[in-house]
């Protein structure tokens, strides 16, 4: 299995398959060109959000990573995303909780977590998350 | 601009703008980033409105050394990894 993303347009579709070659089984690496597709669908006003895929079974969670680059996306954009997680068997929709409405401290922030039922995208991310397979 | 300066790119909140003094090529990414904020925290990046909060810190640094139609230049945009990637938490 290796992590892979997709930036979905505000019909669910597909707008671009994020596959780069020095993604592992648990990261996607900081990748420029994945900036300027997020950015590029921001300006044509088709950007709904960004999925990616996480290993194994059961409901998936953010890491610490995954969250603070949902904020720095977003901090970037000036608009909240949705951001989906899919596992083998569970996606969840991730989205920011609105700024004064938690006060736990330490944690700058904070997304509310929902167990979905699978996008029509689901299928190809899962699929695309298997080593050797193409778009 | 002399050849060892560079122009310095922003996108924040949905907008994008340039610096409007070059830096030093060399500069670190702290550096860039605190001449950022200081100029998208009074309003003098063309493009972008002043923004008392600006925070860059989860913003990464493009370098891009110049080529015969374009001068150095750097970007700051956001990091964009995901999952369990290493990073120093201080």
């Amino acid at each position: 299995m290796l992590e892979t993303g997709l930036i979905v347009g505000h019909h669910d579709e597909p707008l671009y398959w994020h596959v780069p070659n020095d993604r592992t089984v648990v990261s996607l690496p900081d990748s420029e060109t994945l900036w300027g597709k997020l950015w590029a669908h921001f300006k044509y006003g088709s950007l709904k959000g960004f999925a990616h895929s996480h290993p194994g079974s059961g409901i998936p969670s953010p890491s610490h990573t995954d969250v603070t680059t949902f904020a720095a996306i977003e901090t970037g954009l000036g608009v909240p995303l949705d951001w989906w997680i899919t596992s083998q068997d569970h996606v969840v929709l991730l989205r920011r909780v609105p700024p004064g409405s938690h006060n736990t401290p330490g944690f700058q922030h904070a997304y509310f977590s929902t167990v979905i039922e699978a996008p029509p995208w689901t299928e190809k991310l899962r699929r695309l998350s298997e080593p050797n397979e193409e778009i | 601009m002399n050849d060892n300066e560079a122009k310095v790119n922003v996108t924040f909140s949905g907008a994008n703008g340039d610096l409007l003094e070059p830096v030093p090529f060399s500069a670190t990414d702290a550096e860039i980033k605190s001449w950022v904020t200081e100029a998208v925290t009074n309003g003098s990046v063309p493009g972008i409105p002043a923004t008392s909060t600006a925070d860059f810190s989860d913003f990464v640094i493009d370098r891009f050394a110049a080529t015969e139609i374009r001068p150095n230049l750097l970007i700051l945009r956001p990091k964009t990894p995901f999952g369990q990637v290493f990073e120093i938490i201080r």
